[in-house]
């Protein structure tokens, strides 16, 4: 009876770890691994069998001919890199040593609580990877400096309005909106100079690349439903930024402003 | 000397959006190399053929590479630096240009500059996607000797 207690809550850390990678934007073949691995590691589990889709994580495994069933539910991915390495890094230590399970679980809490930057650092630094962006682009330096502020502002507001937990498409399209109307306003005042330059640099924190990168990997390997999945995501937020911007361009273009 | 200047830019930009993704502190300057030394190939390449697709898979293959070669050596997984690396390739221009020519009513162009967009994330997945084949077979063949 207590070793089976034992192996409900291996599986209950096995899926801790395989939830907060999938939270971090990691693979979902690198997420299968790694909660396949650390049910292997105790016990005398013979059979475990885990199914990642960015939605949700399916695990199931056998135990002295009993079957033990655990289904979670994921609901947003935000990008953090350092999470997938710490967890990486917990599970090949508690793979290749005795660490019990109690503190095992403990140490996934602490690691999901973690945050490699402040939020304010991560806009900073994220507006000045933009604005760099857009210089590489063909921007001059008022252009950087306009694109910097207008970043830096949509960085912000997207933090705020995250909080509300509105969809990760209506907090697209505000921050496109915001993006482009801000880039338009610096141009008008005569900070920044082309307009195309600015608004590029501005949206690029916004573009849903890693999403589409990742779809059509994900798609190739032979995950259909996980590049389907993250597909839908990146094409919808990819839609939304384009509305945004294409809101405030046609405003330009019948001469509002 | 246009070069050295956009792998500088490049190295700076990439660093940032690493930020931005929570990327752990102690490999952020590999983060930053892998992101600029792709778009260096991009940009030479781009120049060479013309063509923004196979430069932009060029691009990705470095970047792929460059990410299993930087994962083995600091022992954490390739998608940290793939997924900071590949951000300038990323096509945002061409989004927003598609996005113009719509508001233009231009629609041959929205479509030009859209299927070339599509084109471009399917380069840079392609090209990431064949370095890590090639890395894990190799991995594979290690394994049986």
């Amino acid at each position: 009876m207590d070793e089976r207690e034992e192996v409900k809550k291996l599986l209950l850390l096995a899926t801790m770890a395989g939830r907060i990678m999938l939270k971090a934007g990691a693979e979902t073949y690198r997420a299968e691994d790694t909660i396949i691995r650390i049910c292997k590691s105790r016990k005398d589990i013979r059979y475990v069998d885990a199914y990642v889709v960015p939605t949700g994580i399916f695990i199931s495994l056998e135990y002295k001919g009993e079957l033990l069933s655990y289904i979670k539910r994921n609901k947003t991915i935000s990008i953090d890199l350092n999470k997938i390495d710490m967890v990486n890094e917990f599970s090949r230590s508690f793979v290749n040593s005795q660490m019990s399970i109690d503190d095992g679980i403990k140490e996934l809490k602490r690691i999901n609580k973690t945050d490699a930057y402040k939020s304010k650092t991560k806009s900073l630094f994220g507006s000045l990877g933009a604005a760099l962006f857009c210089v590489l682009f063909g921007g001059t330096f008022l252009d950087f400096i306009s694109s910097f502020i207008v970043s830096l502002t949509v960085l912000t507001f997207i933090n705020k309005i995250s909080k509300l937990e509105l969809t990760f498409f209506v907090n697209n399209l505000f921050g496109s909106i915001l993006a482009s109307g801000l880039s338009f306003i610096t141009v008008m005042v005569g900070l920044g100079q082309n307009l195309d330059k600015v608004i590029i640099g501005s949206i690029m924190c916004l573009v849903p690349g890693v999403a589409i990168t990742n779809a059509i990997r994900d798609t190739m390997s032979g995950e259909f439903l996980s590049g389907l999945s993250r597909g839908m995501e990146a094409v919808f937020s990819a839609i939304a930024i384009a509305l945004g911007v294409g809101i405030i361009l046609n405003f330009y273009a019948k001469g509002v402003f | 000397m246009v070069i050295i200047k956009q792998l500088i830019i490049s190295f700076f930009s990439t660093i940032g959006f690493s930020i931005l993704f929570g990327s752990p502190t102690k490999t952020l300057g590999y983060n930053g190399l892998t992101g600029a030394i792709g778009w260096t190939v991009y940009f030479i390449t781009a120049n060479i053929f013309h063509s923004n697709v196979s430069a932009t898979f060029l691009g990705a293959l470095t970047v792929g590479l460059l990410g299993e070669l930087l994962a083995r050596k600091c022992k954490k997984p390739a998608t940290i630096f793939i997924t900071s690396g590949i951000i300038p390739l990323v096509p945002g221009a061409g989004m927003y240009y598609t996005m113009l020519a719509i508001i233009e009513n231009d629609f041959t162009m929205a479509a030009t500059k859209g299927v070339e967009t599509f084109f471009v994330a399917t380069a840079i997945a392609v090209g990431v996607i064949i370095s890590s084949a090639f890395s894990r077979s190799i991995k594979r063949v290690k394994l049986k000797d």
